[in-house]
């Protein structure tokens, strides 16, 4: 009968070749029986590949000749994929699986042999297929069209179809990413092929904007979190910032692998504007899923995204995140988001230019703003928010370059709230967070030129701060100095005082001429305004402490001899100031002899000054003798019989005359001033040199920067003598200023002069004889002797040089301090 | 067999636990199934049903009821021909949530959207919502309304066979909704994979 129906075919049909006539011959039981002469051939053709038992699977001859066909006849591609879809359709309903998966596999060889400009022609039925096949209850059938289109999704078409529309797709393969099939094995190959089927249409799409857009809402909203279900199934989440190269192309057999693969493929294709579109369902998952605490998996996520994002985006995701910060959460997740921020902004940071980088810290400052301004019932976690913000904001600075912190120091100072006025609790909150930022930014800075870590109005900005506040926030300020000053790991071992400075190791190296620069330019204001907040009531060991630590870096960082003067002009105001300052308490007192004296005693130890120190050496001697408490350790509270009150102590004191002449000794010429306080009106002269300094050429400072050969060392460049001769008392210090306006109180007044009677008794009452003993015999105790009296006669009143006398007519300095003249 | 001359989207949505899955198992493959786990996400089933001897494929996207899956189920209803609201009639809770429900559909979904009320389970001798409560609420909210029973078989098949009418008798009218954009030309003969629309199909 074959014969037959073949020689009737050749009638029927005139231009009929051997290579059919054969294949009609062979044709088998499978072909369907009757009137296939009157078919037409495509259809004998694809007839024919099938075998009569599916288990025989396809028939390879005969697709060969079918293939052949189709090439040869493109025209008729679209007839024959159409017929092959109808016969699998049938079959489906028939359940004939075994014919349809040769249906498709047929399909499968057709769609590779296709040249591409026919492809078109055929791809609609095909994907029918799929859909088809995909349409049915039966996993295995959904695999195979999921394959089927997997192998489609590669094939690289030259005309795009503009029509053609994925939507079922990607439901489907989404749906399919959520299978909960009950055995636990078809479940997963489902997953799988949902996943392969997503990236299936993700690379068939991406690439081409004229097709479907992939990124649209409708697409993300099921892609993205079909791919973050099963990532989250992950036994654990190992964050790999590539992956290797097997699971690019779906060859991986585990769900969340791929998934994470198809999502590093999905980003990393976005450009700029389709960013949000993965970013929105992915926040919006994590929230709906609960992921943000513990925020593990987030964490993994968003690292993810991070390592596969076109690096110049990099920014929006942090930019996303942190919009979403606060969006419908309580503060728990709110503090877990801002952790996953914290986690990844470090990228952000390499990639991020001038304007994102501020934009990214104002927003974080913003929310640290609007945390503090939160009155949150549950205090601990707003704070574990806002430390969690401030992590993000260290870590984001740490990746920038240094210059770019700087900035972002300023820019954030620039953010604190102005303390003059009425500050407000949350102001003094606010006021603390973002010292802490600051502080967090400051330690990821590496220092090397003092003037480039404190450009003036940085400077400036924190020295204002550096009294003001309350005490903590005040300590905060000083650990930020710390940081910043300390560019040889010494601070640690300075953080309290101490006068054995042997043991610690500390490391130091000579001054540099641009930090000589720094220093005679701004020395001055920096150490008026650390003498400052040493004087006042509220401060806590802690911030005695603090200040001593600054100091002590300073000293280490700015060892030279161009500096010694000032540091140990300043350390006798300290002294002095803890003699004659009346708001201080004994503790306080106690605190800041400690204070001068050890940082007296570090003096001799960063420069070579062996006179100093013996003669600290001594000091501390007879200190620890008599007065210990006036010595380190900083104690809370010093419970002191009043005959051991700082003040009925003079002959322990440091002496000024006694310093001139070690440094005298030792060959730096020094003429230090008899006390010289940083603060009162006799600090106008030292302000007026500093400001003046810079503004007319001062000799030093010229000298300083004038070039190589002018030597440093030389005596008369020290600062502290000569500088202060050249400038009068025109300009007076704010501080001053702001005094002299307000002019010391009643009580302070009151108490000033019961010091001045408790001193002057002191000094009548102690045995002569004693105070020679004390002071060195080197000093020309008559001529000190007469000072004292001197000043005695002088109506030395500490209220009056405080408030009293005019600005810019200072009276003599020694008028103020009396007590420094005792000896 | 793919000569259907329409194609609609259903989507089944409400609480978890109602009796979406078993309705829609019931419907396309006539069977009450036995302890099958929850959704996830979102399930998918088609049936072709005949209307005035025309073939009609129904789509049917059966989603989670938690809400964990809330934005992924969202993302199918805008594309959705009919939405069916689920409750179960002898647990309260999940007539309380119809609301909730409709602010989600009214949000995600068309607004031309056929919307359908269903009271799942009265084959249950405990039931908290009396039918007209269920009645009154669907009127009020301008919802078809059925009481059905998956298990028991009841109204199950009038429930999809009613929505397969009114959805083919506005897509003749050609009153129903173009989703998604672009519609594709309705000849469907150089887009048949298209799905998105009515899918009048030549
Ligand atoms: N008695 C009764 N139980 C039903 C009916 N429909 C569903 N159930 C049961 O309700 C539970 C939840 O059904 P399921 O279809 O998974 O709910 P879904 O979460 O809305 O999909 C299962 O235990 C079903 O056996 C019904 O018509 N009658
Ligand atoms: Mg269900």
């Amino acid at each position: 009968m074959p014969l037959k129906i073949s020689l009737l075919t050749k009638i029927m049909t005139s231009f009929i070749d051997l290579l059919t006539t054969l294949s009609i011959t062979l044709c088998g039981p499978g072909c369907c029986g009757c009137c296939s002469a009157l078919r037409p051939r495509y259809k004998r053709l694809v007839d024919n590949i099938f075998p009569a038992s599916p288990q025989d699977g396809l028939v390879k001859s005969n697709m060969e000749k079918l293939t052949f066909y189709s090439l040869s006849s493109p025209e008729k591609l679209d007839r024959i994929g159409e017929y092959l879809f109808q016969k699998a359709s049938r079959d489906i309903y028939r359940r004939r699986h075994g014919f349809v998966i040769i249906a498709m596999e047929a399909m499968d060889q057709l769609l590779v042999a296709c040249h591409s400009q026919t492809l078109n022609l055929f791809v609609e039925s095909f994907l029918k297929m799929v859909q088809k096949l995909l349409e049915s209850t039966d996993p295995q059938l959904q695999i195979l069209a999921t394959q089927s289109f997997v192998r489609f999704a590669n094939i690289e078409e030259d005309t795009p179809s503009y029509h053609r529309r994925y939507d079922f797709f990607v439901s489907k393969f989404s749906a399919m990413c959520h299978s909960n099939h009950s055995d636990k094995d078809t479940r997963e190959k489902i997953r799988l092929a949902g996943i392969q089927g997503l990236q299936g249409v993700i690379r068939k799409t991406v690439s081409d904007d004229l097709v479907e857009n992939i990124w649209e809402a409708q697409h993300m909203d099921k892609i993205v979190p079909s791919l973050l279900y099963n990532m989250q199934t992950a036994e654990k989440y190992e964050t790999v910032s590539c992956m290797e190269t097997d699971t690019r192309d779906g060859m991986e057999d585990d769900p969340p692998r791929l998934a994470e693969a198809c999502l590093r493929e999905l980003v990393g294709r976005a450009s700029f504007g389709h960013i949000r579109s993965v970013l929105r369902p992915v926040l919006t998952h994590f929230d709906r899923h609960e992921l943000w605490v513990p925020n593990d998996f987030a964490v993994h996520t968003f690292k993810i995204i991070m390592f596969s994002i076109q690096a110049q985006y990099s920014y929006s995701v942090v930019e996303s995140l942190l919009r979403h910060l606060d969006a419908g959460a309580g503060t728990r997740v709110r503090a877990a988001r801002a952790a996953v921020l914290s986690n990844i902004v470090a990228f952000a940071a390499g990639d991020s230019v001038g304007p994102s980088v501020l934009e990214i810290i104002n927003n974080l400052l913003t929310n640290l703003r609007a945390s503090v301004a939160r009155d949150s019932e549950k205090e601990s976690d707003e704070k574990l928010y806002q430390d969690a913000l401030i992590n993000a904001l260290g870590e984001f600075a740490d990746h920038l370059p240094d210059f770019q912190k700087i900035d972002i120091m300023m820019f954030i100072v620039s953010k604190i709230p102005n303390q003059r006025g009425k500050a407000t609790k949350a102001d003094f909150r606010l006021q603390s967070i973002l010292l802490k930022s600051l502080l967090k930014v400051g330690t990821t800075y590496k220092t090397t030129e003092l003037s480039k870590a404190f450009p003036a109005a940085f400077l400036d900005a924190l020295l204002r701060l550096s009294s003001a506040g309350e005490a903590g926030t005040r300590a905060l300020l000083q650990r930020i100095l710390h940081t910043l000053l300390d560019r040889r790991g010494n601070a640690p071992a300075l953080a309290v005082p101490t006068v054995d400075y042997a043991e610690l190791g500390l490391i130091v190296e000579k001054c540099s001429r641009p930090d000589l620069i720094f220093i005679s330019k701004h020395g001055y204001a920096i150490f008026s305004s650390l003498y400052d907040g040493l004087q006042l009531e509220s401060n806590t060991t802690e911030n005695i402490s603090a200040i001593y630590t600054t100091l002590a870096l300073l000293c280490v960082e700015l060892a030279s001899e161009e500096t010694v003067c000032d540091m140990l002009q300043l350390i006798l105001s300290i002294q002095q100031s803890a003699l004659s300052n009346p708001v201080l308490s004994v503790s306080q007192q106690c605190a800041l002899h400690a204070v001068a004296l050890a940082l007296a005693a570090l003096v001799p130890h960063v420069l070579v000054l062996p006179r100093l120190a013996d003669y600290v050496a001594q000091i501390i001697e007879a200190r620890r003798e008599e007065a210990p408490h006036l010595l380190p350790p900083l104690l809370e509270d010093y419970d002191l019989s009043p005959s051991k009150m700082p003040n009925k102590l003079p002959y322990l004191m440091i002496d000024q005359m006694a310093l001139g002449e070690c440094l005298k000794a030792n060959g730096v010429e020094a003429r230090l001033q008899p006390a010289a306080p940083y603060a009162g009106s006799a600090l106008a002269h030292r302000h007026s040199w500093v400001e003046a300094g810079a503004a007319q050429g001062r000799d030093s400072l010229a000298d300083i920067s004038a070039g190589p050969n002018t030597e440093l060392d030389s005596a008369n460049s020290s600062p502290g003598v000569q500088r202060h001769a050249g400038a009068g008392g025109e300009s007076v210090s704010l501080e001053a200023l702001r005094r002299a306006a307000g002019g010391p109180s009643d009580a302070e007044r009151r108490e000033a002069e019961r010091r001045r009677a408790t001193l002057n008794d002191t000094f009548r009452t102690a045995p002569f004889d004693h105070l020679l003993a004390i002071t060195q015999p080197k000093y020309e105790i008559k001529e000190k002797l007469e000072e004292i009296f001197n000043s005695l006669s002088e109506e030395p009143l500490l209220g009056a040089g405080i408030g009293g006398s005019p600005a810019g007519k200072p009276t003599p300095c020694a008028k103020y301090f009396p007590e420094l003249f005792l000896y | 067999m793919e000569d259907y001359k329409f194609l609609f989207k259903v989507v089944l949505v409400g609480n978890a636990g109602v009796g979406k899955t078993c309705l829609v198992r019931r419907f396309t493959q006539g069977l009450f199934p036995p302890g099958q786990g929850a959704t996830i996400g979102v399930d998918f089933m088609i049936k072709t049903v005949e209307v005035d001897g025309e073939k009609v494929k129904l789509q049917i996207w059966d989603t989670a009821g938690q809400e964990r899956f809330r934005s992924i189920t969202q993302s199918y209803y805008r594309s959705a021909h009919a939405l069916i609201l689920v409750y179960d009639i002898s647990c309260q809770p999940t007539f309380d949530c119809l609301p909730d429900w409709l602010r989600e559909i009214e949000e995600y979904a068309n607004n031309k959207v056929l919307r359908i009320l269903v009271g799942n389970k009265t084959d249950r001798e405990d039931r908290e919502i009396p039918r007209h409560i269920g009645e009154d609420f669907a009127q009020r909210h301008g919802m078809y309304f059925l009481e059905t029973s998956a298990k028991e078989a009841e109204n199950v098949e009038r429930l999809f066979m009613e929505i397969a009418v009114d959805l083919m008798e506005q897509a003749k009218c050609k009153e129903l909704p173009k989703y998604d954009g672009s519609l594709g030309p309705l000849n469907g003969k150089t887009t048949s994979v298209n799905d998105s629309s009515c899918c009048l199909r030549s």
